[in-house]
């Protein structure tokens, strides 16, 4: 753990010049350009609006800021794997001639997301507006949440773009996983919306954690427990944990199979 | 020559083991059929065999070889590419490759914010590159084709930058791969200028190349790598005598 301190401390410049790298290469040859930061998620918000407040109602009042609320963090979760899972792979050519030291290339693929989420909440905060949605002040808890995120998102990562140098399968199996892990998470439901059954089951689903402080900050302005806080936070600290130990465990074979 | 503790780059018998895979298990598939058909579809190549020497401060040792004896593998393991097998290595201060110019630039990117991105690769600091960004633009003559894509560049052009960067790192070792062999003789011109700048500055250089000419010029010293091993480690020109020898008996044996 401390030598990922050391290195992100060490290459920290590098960071961010990968991610801002990674931004601007998506975004560089469209004529919008940066401006689909912001208006990818509004129209994802405009489509979500317009099918569950004409076609499909839906009991949950303000349903479309009930999904956003979580649809946008888990939004960066999933992009940031699928950016990082190919980022190692990506960059084999670099790493069979210089030597860079390897987690450079996730820890960059989950702050570009970081970025866009960041952005993200703009037309969030447009949509809201329109709605006349409460703009609760418990936005401003929302960084403790983000947090918790962001160390899983980068545990994941690491995990995956290591273990997609071994086995090219992982990038293709992560595009089954990912949506499965949507149903499964609390996104367009609520835990208490579900079977007493089954929601034992659905406990055991680390996003619940996760994504927890997001609607409560946004959708029902009220704080988390300290307890959900810091479980969100624990999540988030064992999967960086466990993600770089494996990660750090193979980096250096990496090389010879990129 | 240095004595060893002195000396820069310091090998004790380092090995270099490869697997060579004849099919290799890319996918989860193909690794559940090797498993239960229990067949081991690699075998083991070793690219060094127990290879020491050391390199000081100042010396600019060529390394000579025939393709496939280990003088890339080498290289790499100076630069930190590649951690051997097994044996000690030791590299003090800061290294920077030449080793197939351009790695690492992007070409949606502009020549420009491809220095930025290039130099914080090689281990500069933005500061570094800022003070430097100068130098390297006096180097790669561009004009206005810096605030272009790189993607639009000749390759002349490309290689002027690329190696602009590489040589603004200011390293202490500077590791040379066969670079010269590409670009026109202007831009070789060049090259060799400034690397006999670095020699000036008492910089240590370790180049890699079949040119013997090259290797007299530019080296105080030279190895010759032979399938994985050492044959000779002695002034250029009588390394360089041997290589022909070596280059001569594998023709006679094979005709």
């Amino acid at each position: 753990m401390w030598q990922l301190l050391r290195e992100t401390q060490k290459n920290r410049e590098l960071i961010w010049a990968l991610a801002l790298k990674d931004l601007q290469v998506r975004y560089k040859r469209s004529a919008l350009g940066f401006l689909w930061a912001l208006l990818n998620p509004l129209f994802t918000m405009i489509i979500l609006t317009v099918v569950f407040s004409t076609l499909m109602r839906v009991a949950i009042p303000y349903y479309p800021i009930f999904i956003i609320s979580t649809l946008l963090p888990w939004t960066f979760f999933a992009q940031s794997l699928s950016y990082a899972a190919d980022s190692i792979v990506a960059n084999g050519e670099l790493l069979k001639k210089v030597y860079v030291a390897k987690s450079v290339f996730p820890m960059a693929a989950v702050l570009s997301n970081l970025i866009n989420f960041t952005f993200s909440l703009i037309p969030l905060m447009a949509l809201l507006v329109l709605f006349r949605f409460p703009f609760h002040w418990t936005w401003i808890y929302l960084p403790i949440p983000l947090f918790g995120l962001f160390l899983f998102a980068l545990g994941c990562s690491f995990f995956f773009s290591m273990a997609n140098v071994f086995f090219r399968d992982m990038a293709h199996i992560l595009q089954v996983i990912l949506p499965a892990w949507f149903y499964l998470s609390p996104i367009i439901f609520s835990l208490d919306l579900l079977p007493q059954k089954y929601r034992l089951l659905f406990r055991l689903n680390p996003m619940l954690y996760l994504l927890n402080g997001f609607r409560l900050a946004i959708y029902y302005g009220l704080l988390p427990s300290p307890q959900s806080a810091a479980a969100s936070l624990a999540v988030g600290a064992a999967a960086l944990f466990l993600g770089y130990r494996l990660f750090s465990r193979y980096q250096n074979s990496l090389v010879f199979y990129v | 020559m240095s004595r060893p503790d002195a000396a820069r780059i310091c090998f004790e018998n380092v090995e270099q083991r490869f697997r060579v895979v004849r099919e290799r298990p890319d996918t989860l598939r193909e690794a559940f059929a090797h498993l239960f058909r229990n067949q081991t579809s690699y075998h083991s190549f070793q690219a060094l065999k127990g290879v020491s020497f050391s390199i000081g401060d100042g010396d600019a040792m060529g390394i000579v070889g025939r393709n496939g004896s280990g003088k890339s593998t080498l290289l790499k393991i100076i630069a930190g590419v590649y951690r051997p097998t097994s044996g000690q290595i030791r590299v003090v201060g800061k290294v920077a490759p030449l080793i197939e110019l351009g790695a690492g630039f992007h070409g949606d990117l502009t020549g420009r914010e491809n220095i930025v991105l290039n130099g914080l690769l090689l281990g500069l600091s933005k500061k570094e590159i800022r003070n430097r960004e100068g130098q390297i633009l006096d180097f790669a003559e561009l004009g206005d084709f810096i605030d272009s894509p790189v993607k639009q560049y000749s390759s002349g052009m490309y290689m002027r930058l690329a190696f602009a960067v590489a040589t603004a790192v200011d390293p202490n070792i500077l590791l040379i791969d066969e670079i010269l062999a590409v670009g026109d003789e202007a831009f070789q011109q060049k090259c060799l200028v400034r690397i006999n700048d670095f020699r000036a500055r008492g910089k240590t250089i370790v180049f890699v190349s079949h040119s013997a000419e090259a290797v007299c010029n530019l080296c105080n010293r030279a190895l010759l790598l032979h399938e994985g091993m050492i044959l000779a480690d002695d002034t250029p020109r009588r390394v360089v005598e041997k290589y022909a020898e070596v280059i001569h008996n594998a023709e006679a044996v094979s005709k």
